[in-house]
């Protein structure tokens, strides 16, 4: 079954175009990455995809519902970890989990055991109680992370859920990650890393100048053939070209 | 740093505060904001003055201005992180690169204080004494002004630059543990015991230097200012990480009683912000006082006392202003976009919260202002319902031209003036009403309350209104 569907979409900020005309569809229990170079348009394609933006032109259904017209239907079905978001500042992480609950109408138990599992999984337990603004970037990435999938959604839309971690937490992360597809979910992640992507989606679809450029099965691309060989073939742009002052003499 | 960077840092350091106030109000509208200034502080000094308040006391009194915005502006860089990164995201200033740059603390601390003075010393403080000197002793000829205008502009800088190293000596004192708060209480004992022995230290600030250029009142000036600078260099660490702050859970048991997540996360954001919810009443008690002076200031005139509900419910019902100010500041709509709540039920839980806060502190002043003034049963219950009404329909307005950034009027002049005039038409006839007639007839009571209550609907009216158009334009960012 497809769990999203994108059809000729398009948007553009004033005179520049984010999204050029992007069509894409993806399964029931994918672990699709978007990867791209920064202005390719992937995070506004989640935008757009979560109901945060509308398109200026085309389609798309996450789930079945059309996120521009039911922006709130596809948000309480989807978990969101934005890029750029921290929990609130004046907020504990407890307090944010409980704000979570209240507007997804979970009971106080369910919410009471789902903060002590994902503080413990992710090692905050310790700072529940601190203010968020006091919290490292790490930390506030890992109670953002919790928040997105506290509800156990069938989807989420996932945009740099590696970044401020360290490498412990990071594997602990991607495991979970793996095994939350496992259990038949759809996972949309944003990323530039490209071993990231390689190592944990089943499929990748790589955006260029506001368009899908390439759609690639990782653990389908021949032995001498890497997913940052694809990623350079598609983009207008070689490691070679840089600045001289990339390199150290 | 003898060769440049420090000239360097310190034009970058202006830049970096330029673009910050253009972001933070929204673009080119910011650079009209001098002739804003001037205008603002002209028509309030031409106000006083018509109003009969000395010059002497219109000069005091913005000197007083002056210094309660140096000690705020002394904190904005350091203290003010939170409210920076609440409303533009993260923000990393110059002043905070001593550890990945090769420049001393010191030195940068020093370049913020030298910038931060130019800065306002410029954009703020020369259009602030133009228009006041203007406003104030035009009339007294052009070489009068000419004289006046440096004096004042320089004293008012004197007096900025002395606010902003007060904030930074007492923020660094205050780190330093039981010596340095005993350090920062000396000097306050001294004032009271100068106070209560009859010294008039006024007379040894900048403003003394403003009354009378004198040697004593230019060193004890600049003593001052060294002063406070000496212990800022010597105590605060503009890097120092701030100890965690650990709270007791407080969102699940508010909600129960509130019963909207929204409104529950945005009192408790006003909450534990700098100020606490002591910034609200502030708000309100200043228009407590504003309404005290009028009330008088209308009763020497007409020779008839005003009535106290309907001047003081009128003017404390725009406290709902400050009061929506408040609760928007920790946002950013983007925030709730991670969640399934709409943009209207992101409104929906700011009414509620300003229906908690905003006429229950305008009604807390003005059951104060009935038992000080008294008044009659009748005017009190017309008085309460305008406060209401106006409280509603100036949040409805500001809700309707500018959504969640209400901050938006002060530098955007055409929706100032939008604003403006949507205050104006429905208040002056009000405040007429209840500064100059006395006793008030049955029937223009009856107006009164009835118009109290239009003010209601249509501000609600205008809330709903705006929703539709609030959905559309964050959704089409």
């Amino acid at each position: 079954m497809t769990a999203i569907e994108i059809e000729s979409l398009r948007k553009a900020y004033g005179d520049m175009t984010a999204i050029a005309d992007l069509s894409l569809s993806i399964d029931d229990g994918e672990f699709f990455g978007l990867l791209g170079p920064n202005g390719a348009g992937k995070t506004t394609t989640m935008e757009i995809l979560t109901g945060q933006l509308s398109p200026d032109s085309g389609q798309a259904a996450v789930l079945g519902v059309d996120p521009a017209t039911q922006p709130t239907a596809v948000r309480e079905r989807a978990g969101i970890l934005p890029e750029k978001e921290s929990p609130p500042s004046f907020m504990t992480p407890r307090e944010y989990f409980d704000f979570v609950g209240a507007i997804r109408d979970m009971p106080d138990d369910a919410v009471t055991a789902q903060t002590e599992s994902w503080a413990d999984r992710l090692g905050f337990t310790a700072k529940l109680d601190t203010l968020s603004s006091d919290l490292s970037r790490g930390q506030q990435q890992k109670v953002m992370i919790a928040g997105a999938f506290f509800h156990e959604p069938d989807v989420v839309f996932i945009d740099e859920p590696l970044a401020n971690l360290d490498p412990i937490v990071q594997e602990r992360v991607k495991r979970f990650l793996r095994s939350y597809r496992d259990d038949g979910n759809t996972i949309v992640v944003t990323t530039h890393d490209v071993d990231v992507a390689a190592e944990l989606c089943s499929r990748v679809g790589i955006m260029y100048g506001g368009e899908l450029v390439a759609d690639v099965r990782p653990a389908e691309l021949d032995a001498d053939v890497t997913l940052l060989d694809v990623f350079l073939d598609n983009v207008d742009a070689t490691v070679d070209q840089g600045p001289k002052s990339l390199t150290h003499e | 740093m003898s060769d440049g960077r420090a000239r360097r840092v310190f034009v970058e350091m202006l830049r970096e505060e330029w673009r910050l106030h253009s972001r933070l109000f929204r673009g080119s509208h910011f650079s009209l904001f001098p002739v804003f200034i001037c205008l603002l502080a002209g028509a309030a000094a031409k106000l006083l003055a018509v109003t009969g308040t000395e010059p002497k006391t219109v000069f005091a009194g913005l000197h007083a201005l002056v210094f309660v915005f140096g000690l705020h502006t002394g904190s904005i860089g350091f203290v003010g992180r939170d409210a920076l990164r609440n409303l533009l995201g993260d923000v990393t200033l110059l002043v905070f690169s001593a550890r990945t740059l090769p420049l001393s603390q010191n030195t940068l601390l020093g370049l913020f204080v030298v910038k931060d003075s130019v800065y306002y010393a410029v954009l703020f403080l020369l259009p602030i004494s133009l228009g006041t000197v203007l406003a104030v002793s035009g009339a007294a000829g052009p070489l009068l002004v000419a004289e006046t205008v440096p004096l004042l502009w320089t004293t008012l800088a004197l007096t900025f630059v002395l606010g902003m190293g007060t904030t930074i000596a007492a923020l660094g004192l205050a780190g330093r543990g039981v010596p340095g708060l005993a350090l920062l209480a000396a000097p306050l004992v001294a004032v009271g015991a100068a106070l209560a022995s009859g010294v008039d230290i006024v007379f040894y600030t900048p403003y003394g230097l403003f009354l009378a250029q004198t040697p004593v009142r230019a060193g004890t000036t600049g003593a001052s200012i060294l002063v406070v600078f000496l212990l800022s260099a010597g105590t605060f660490d503009a890097t120092a990480p701030r100890p965690a702050r650990t709270v007791t859970p407080a969102f699940r048991r508010w909600w129960r009683r509130i019963g909207d997540p929204v409104a529950t996360k945005s009192l408790l954001d006003i909450h534990r912000s700098a100020g606490g919810f002591g910034k609200v009443l502030f708000s309100a008690a200043i228009l407590f006082g504003v309404t005290a002076a009028l009330v008088d200031f209308a009763g020497q005139i007409t020779g008839v006392p005003p009535s106290t509900g309907i001047s003081f419910g009128a003017i404390l019902g725009l406290s709902g202003f400050t009061t929506y100010n408040w609760l928007t500041q920790s946002d950013d709509v983007s925030l709730y976009f991670a969640h399934p709540l709409s943009v209207k039920a992101v409104f929906v839980g700011k009414f509620r919260a300003f229906l908690l806060l905003g006429p229950l502190v305008g009604l807390a002043f003005y059951g104060l202002a009935l038992v000080w003034r008294g008044g009659s049963v009748a005017e009190a219950a017309v008085g309460g319902v305008l406060l209401v009404g106006v409280a509603c329909y100036i949040f409805g307005t500001t809700v309707y031209l500018t959504g969640l950034s209400p901050n938006e009027f002060l530098f955007d002049t055409a929706l100032f003036a939008v604003f403006g005039a949507a205050m104006v038409l429905p208040l002056v006839p009000i405040l007429i009403a209840g500064f100059a007639i006395s006793p008030l007839s049955g029937t223009l009571l009856a107006a009164l309350g009835g118009s109290g209550g239009v003010m209601a609907v249509v501000g609600v009216a205008l809330y709903r209104r705006s929703l539709p158009k609030w959905s559309t334009r964050y959704q089409q960012a």
